[in-house]
């Protein structure tokens, strides 16, 4: 992980992983073959998948429903977040919190989703708030784990000297708690955004009319197989996307001081 | 001279008793070494002076002013790791522990490039700890000790990590800072040779619990082979006697 060296060295094929497409353009070749003989409602050829995506993409269907996830999405894992980030900075202050977090955790770490899935609908009927509230309880545990291991492994060492240079309490938080906890927040965000996607649309599945769960599931009703698969690729697209340019580019703004030799105030994070 | 450190009768106890009625004065500018066999409690006793713990018996009392923890004690710490924050860069460390004593921002950073320069860090300033040598880290954390002023400099074996080539210039770094500054060190080491060849006042520990065994001027009136004699063979003396 040191020896990265954003920006330099990195050449078109590498970028693209150029062995992985040859995998998949054989996939693909398989995938038609089995089509053909098992028929479109079974598996639908890669063609048409394609073609289906074409569709989402002039129909405005992909934005309206890509949009419908993410927004759920975003308000239970932002609240979600927002409640770890206080769990963390508790259990900074006051040390006995730390063993009630992990309890809770977990405790909230094995109950399966589908109890919230159904607990919500019970709660909240067929509304917004379902998947709102089931991507909202399956992501709490692990930002809370995650900023919770970050604040107790925070370097002991530093804090002493925080100690014996007389740094007040809220400097020593800002100097040395945050910048200490941030990788693992990152992480942790990282999962949980992951885990937020794939929660969030099962529970579309049951009540709402917009969203990826919902169009997936609409569209096995009406037999539309070529659909699920468009849907599943979008799904996928937007998980690459997140991870790659939204959580790595974060994760590699945090860890500057590992990568880059100065700090630089004014210049944009490399 | 007057006396700026005083340690009475300190003794403190965790499981078992570390520190047994340790009594010294430090007079003001000394450049004092503390000796012992190798887990005698001279780090303990360098916390409790830096006021980061409690001693169970005796008192400490910098300038006349009893220490205790969470009080204004004026101290710089050089500890045997950096401790630098690796997220911000040498100049930001140094700044850092300015805030406390109520400077601006462009003061902070001003001094803190000055105390840089001191240690001979001039064109690193922006540079991340980790991006520097383990000699060129200790250097800013000696700089962050003299930069809050302190009126006493307390240093737990701040070159154990470095290599001997770095360890003998680090030395004399430290000798000419003492030289320049005239500040009061209290240099906690487990190197006889270091200690007779940068410290004006030898203090020997006895094995734990730790006592003062004796206390030997290195003024250069001694013939320092001598020195480095006497106190060979009393740690071999302290580490027989330990059970």
């Amino acid at each position: 992980m040191t020896n990265v060296s954003p920006g330099r060295g990195r050449r078109w094929s590498d970028l693209l992983h150029l062995p992985t497409l040859l995998v998949l353009l054989a996939v693909g070749l398989v995938w038609e073959a089995l089509s053909r003989r098992y028929g479109a409602y079974i598996l639908p050829s890669p063609v048409s998948v394609l073609a289906g995506i074409g569709g989402i993409l002039r129909s405005g269907d992909l934005w309206r429903h890509t949009g419908a996830s993410l927004y759920r999405i975003l308000i239970g894992f932002g609240s979600a977040l927002t409640l770890a980030l206080f769990m963390g900075f508790l259990t900074s202050l006051w040390r006995p919190a730390r063993t009630v977090v992990h309890d809770v955790v977990t405790i909230l770490n094995s109950t399966s989703v589908f109890v919230w899935i159904v607990v919500s609908l019970i709660w909240f009927g067929l509304t917004d708030l379902a998947p709102m509230f089931t991507t909202f309880m399956i992501t709490l545990p692990v930002l809370a784990a995650n900023i919770v291991e970050g604040v107790e492994n925070v370097d002991r060492r530093l804090l002493e000297m925080g100690q014996v240079y007389r740094l007040s309490g809220p400097e020593r938080f800002r100097a040395i708690i945050i910048p200490s906890t941030l990788p693992y927040l990152v992480a942790g965000m990282k999962v949980g955004f992951g885990l937020a996607l794939k929660v969030s649309v099962v529970a579309e599945i049951f009540g709402v009319t917009s969203g990826i769960g919902y169009i997936m599931n609409y569209s096995r009703e009406i037999l539309a197989t070529q659909m699920v698969f468009v849907w599943a690729l979008v799904m996928i697209g937007i998980m690459l996307v997140t991870d790659k340019l939204i959580f790595e580019g974060i994760s590699r703004r945090v860890m500057r001081w590992q990568y880059s030799l100065k700090s630089s105030r004014w210049a944009r994070p490399t | 001279m007057a006396v700026q450190l005083e340690v009475f009768k300190v003794g403190k106890t965790y499981l078992i008793p570390v520190l047994d009625g340790v009594s010294f004065e430090v007079g003001e500018g000394e450049f004092v070494c503390l000796l012992g066999p190798n887990g005698c409690g001279k780090t303990t006793l360098l916390r409790i002076i830096s006021g980061l713990e409690v001693p169970t018996v005796g008192h400490v009392r910098l300038d006349g002013q009893e220490v205790r923890p969470g009080a204004q004690n004026h101290v710089g710490m050089v500890f045997q790791e950096d401790r630098l924050l690796p997220w911000m860069s040498l100049e930001d460390n140094v700044a850092l522990v300015l805030n406390p004593l109520g400077l601006e921002g462009v003061e902070r950073q001003a001094a803190a490039r000055r105390y840089l320069r001191f240690v001979g860090l001039q064109g690193f300033e922006e540079y991340y700890p980790l991006k520097v040598s383990g000699g060129m880290r200790q250097r800013a954390a000696i700089a962050r000790a003299l930069a809050v002023e302190p009126g006493l400099l307390l240093m737990d074996e701040p070159f154990a990590s470095l290599d001997a080539q770095n360890r003998r210039i680090m030395q004399e770094e430290v000798k000419r800072i003492w030289a320049e500054t005239g500040k009061t060190i209290l240099f906690v080491t487990h190197s006889i040779e270091e200690a007779v060849a940068i410290g004006t006042s030898l203090i020997m520990f006895t094995a734990r619990p730790a006592r003062v065994r004796e206390r030997i001027a290195n003024n250069g009136k001694h013939d320092s082979r001598e020195v480095i004699e006497r106190l060979n063979s009393m740690i071999m003396e302290e580490v027989l006697r330990q059970p």
